[in-house]
């Protein structure tokens, strides 16, 4: 993948939050036990993160140095950056497996990940309820039976429904 | 004869065998799956397997490994999408070939020179590592350090992309692995005053995040990407083309055990070498590369199936992963209470030789595998996306949480897949993340070591790296790597 010559839409706004995110990080290093000691528990963390200040410091520089995209240019920067980078596909996707993801320790394995599997196979453009109904349950019967019987995985049963059920 | 006896052992136990032989299967279908690669596979199924002994998860994880690595060969050949990123170069040839009608004459050699190469970088792997384990005795800690240095730089360099992001992106994995309590010391490092925090973050969650999560999220972006149905037929190869390619597969196999066996570089830049390599040596292939030509597709496949084995060679005598995947195997071995390096060669000899025999009898499983049930496997790769993809991230979720039987851990998985996704949209590649957090505990430890052997003062530390012939090489192999990306040295490398 050779480096590009123009800049994707928020490319520089997020090259900035990382080289924030590596100063805080180089912060907090030296906050384990400073300069106490060269072979001291934060000296290698320091180096790493002073590795990261430099670094994106550079991709940041060399950001700044390229145009945006051609395609990139007609249009604002948030309806590119909507448009490439944050589609709103990639958005309710995203709060959908948020939302799996806490429901997991409440409702259980099998209930969150069915209700997920429903509405992210929709959201991806699968139209077919009753297909992807009848899909969604045979695959988590399969996974079910692999992880918890031959794997011997604890699949969480849910806060909500203990005495419910289970 | 105890070599031979623990190389036999996969081999003569049905349950081993069954193992290996399923590795293999479930490793091609998912390599071959857009979207789903050999990295992301291993990191899920890892997760499952701690609570496995070690020879039945290694057995599953050399079939998934020399599987997922062919595997992604198929998608290349017959939808022109690389199933892994290993697959690139043979797209090139493979799909033009598709397209006139002999996408089984592509598969069928595509699989038999995999196959070669496999074997050409197990049998390397057999020679080479019991030598070259005696001789990592003699590293000291800075040699390690440099080792661990190097491997992340070259994932970098060789991948083409920006060294400096390579860089950040290694630095980062290296920060995450710090996370928790100062193995040495007992100091919080990184904890926030979280209890939790303490116990550091778990790198299967944080694999698991950026290859499995992250690639998904990516794979958003190609919903709509419409395969075109190929014929598949004749899909054996003849005696005499196997036989026509042979020197040119055997070449190739070399280049992938040597790119493969350096640390940090794996089976892609083998094989995107290796396809340089049979465009500069090849006069008159069967039709110009890229539009078909056989030499482009035995080159890269007989040269990524052969890094595996020359991947395992650095991991298996220095405990420095020679790719993402044996950065993946690594974590496993130390989950299972085992400390891949020199002494683990040396100690348990026998552990070695299994892993050896599975890496055989996985390439056999291939040859078979890969030349049956293409009909079937061309249905199955046109799996829509809108199905696929929630359920790899159910299996992930899954995957994640079988680690500690812990939410968090899920969340770590979520909070990385997220940042992954930013990282890849934005040109970051997620490997030396991975190889950061694998090789992060082994360099601090290194550093501090060599630094008390300097009694404390920096200039001896870094004056020992000039004194010793073996830090010496390995400091001008990591200069050379840096050189070779400054625009002076690609100014003089590039013809005039």
């Amino acid at each position: 993948m050779p480096e590009k010559n123009t800049r994707l839409p928020g490319e520089l706004s997020f090259t900035v939050l990382l080289l924030v995110g590596s100063l805080f990080l180089l912060a907090q290093a030296f906050g384990i036990s400073g300069f106490e000691s060269i072979t001291s528990a934060g000296m290698f963390p320091m180096l790493s993160a002073l590795v990261m200040v430099v670094t994106a410091a550079g991709v940041v520089l060399r950001t700044r140095r390229v145009a945006p995209d051609a395609s990139d240019v007609a249009e604002s920067l948030p309806k590119a950056f909507a448009r490439r980078i944050v589609p709103a596909v990639f958005i309710w996707f995203t709060l959908a497996l948020v939302a799996f993801m806490l429901l997991l320790p409440k409702l259980g394995f099998v209930i969150s990940a069915y209700l997920f599997l429903l509405l992210s196979m929709r959201l991806l453009g699968s139209t077919r309820w009753v297909f992807n109904a009848a899909l969604s349950a045979a695959s988590l019967a399969v996974v079910y039976v692999i992880f918890q019987m031959v794997f011997s995985v604890i699949l969480p049963k849910g806060t909500w429904l203990v005495g419910v059920w289970l | 004869m105890q070599s031979l006896e623990y190389f036999l052992l996969a081999w003569t136990q049905p349950y081993l065998l069954f193992l290996v032989a399923s590795g293999t299967f479930a490793g091609i279908y998912i390599g071959a799956i857009p979207g789903l690669s050999v990295t992301m596979a291993v990191s899920i199924l890892i997760s499952f397997t701690f609570k496995w002994p070690v020879n039945e998860a290694l057995a599953l994880i050399s079939g998934i490994y020399l599987g997922g690595v062919y595997g992604g060969s198929r998608s290349a050949i017959l939808l022109n999408i690389p199933g892994a990123p290993s697959a690139i170069a043979t797209a090139l040839d493979g799909y033009p070939m598709a397209q006139r009608g002999e996408a089984g004459a592509a598969i069928g050699l595509t699989t038999v020179m995999s196959v070669i190469g496999g074997f050409v970088g197990i049998l390397v792997l057999a020679v080479a590592a019991p030598a070259l384990s005696e001789f990592a005795l003699m590293f000291a800690p800075r040699d390690y350090l440099l080792l661990a240095i190097w491997g992340i730089l070259l994932v970098g360099a060789l991948s083409g992309g920006s060294l400096a992001k390579g860089i950040f992106a290694g630095a980062l994995g290296v920060l995450i692995a710090s996370v928790g309590l100062d193995p040495m010391t007992a100091e919080p490092r990184f904890t926030f005053g979280s209890v939790q925090m303490t116990a550091g973050i778990s790198y299967v969650a944080a694999m698991i995040g950026f290859f499995g999560v992250a690639e998904v999220l990516v794979q958003l972006h190609q919903l709509h990407a419409k395969p075109v149905k190929q014929n598949v037929s004749k899909i054996i190869p003849s005696w005499s083309l196997v036989r026509k390619h042979l020197p040119l597969s055997l070449r190739t196999s070399g280049i992938g055990v040597v790119v493969g066996s350096l640390p940090g570089a794996g089976g892609d830049i083998a094989a995107l070498m290796a396809y340089d390599h049979a465009k500069r040596s090849v006069k008159n292939p069967t039709r110009p590369f890229g539009q078909g030509a056989q030499e482009g597709l035995v080159a890269p496949e007989a040269a990524n199936n052969a890094a595996v084995g020359g991947a395992y060679i650095p991991m298996m005598t220095l405990g420095i992963p020679g790719d993402a995947v044996t950065a993946v195997i690594i974590g496993a071995l130390y989950i299972h209470g085992l400390k891949p390096g020199p002494m683990l060669m040396i100690e348990t000899p026998q552990l070695f030789w299994f892993i050896v025999g599975t890496l055989v009898l996985a390439n056999l499983f291939l040859l078979v595998f890969g030349l049956t049930g293409i009909k079937l496997f061309a249905k199955l790769v046109e799996t829509p996306k809108a199905i696929l993809l929630p359920m790899i991230l159910v299996l992930s979720a899954v995957g994640a949480y079988a680690i500690n039987n812990n939410p968090v851990d899920v969340y770590w998985m979520l909070g990385f897949g997220v940042l992954g996704y930013f990282l890849k949209m934005y040109g970051y590649q997620v490997g030396p993340i991975i190889l950061g957090m694998i090789l992060g505990p082994l360099m601090d430890r290194s550093y501090r070591q060599a630094m008390i052997s300097a009694e404390g003062k920096p200039l001896q530390f870094v004056s020992e790296f000039f004194t010793s012939p073996l830090s010496l090489a390995i400091l001008s192999a990591l200069i050379l790597t840096l050189l070779s990306q400054t625009s002076v040295w690609q100014r003089w490398r590039s013809p005039a």
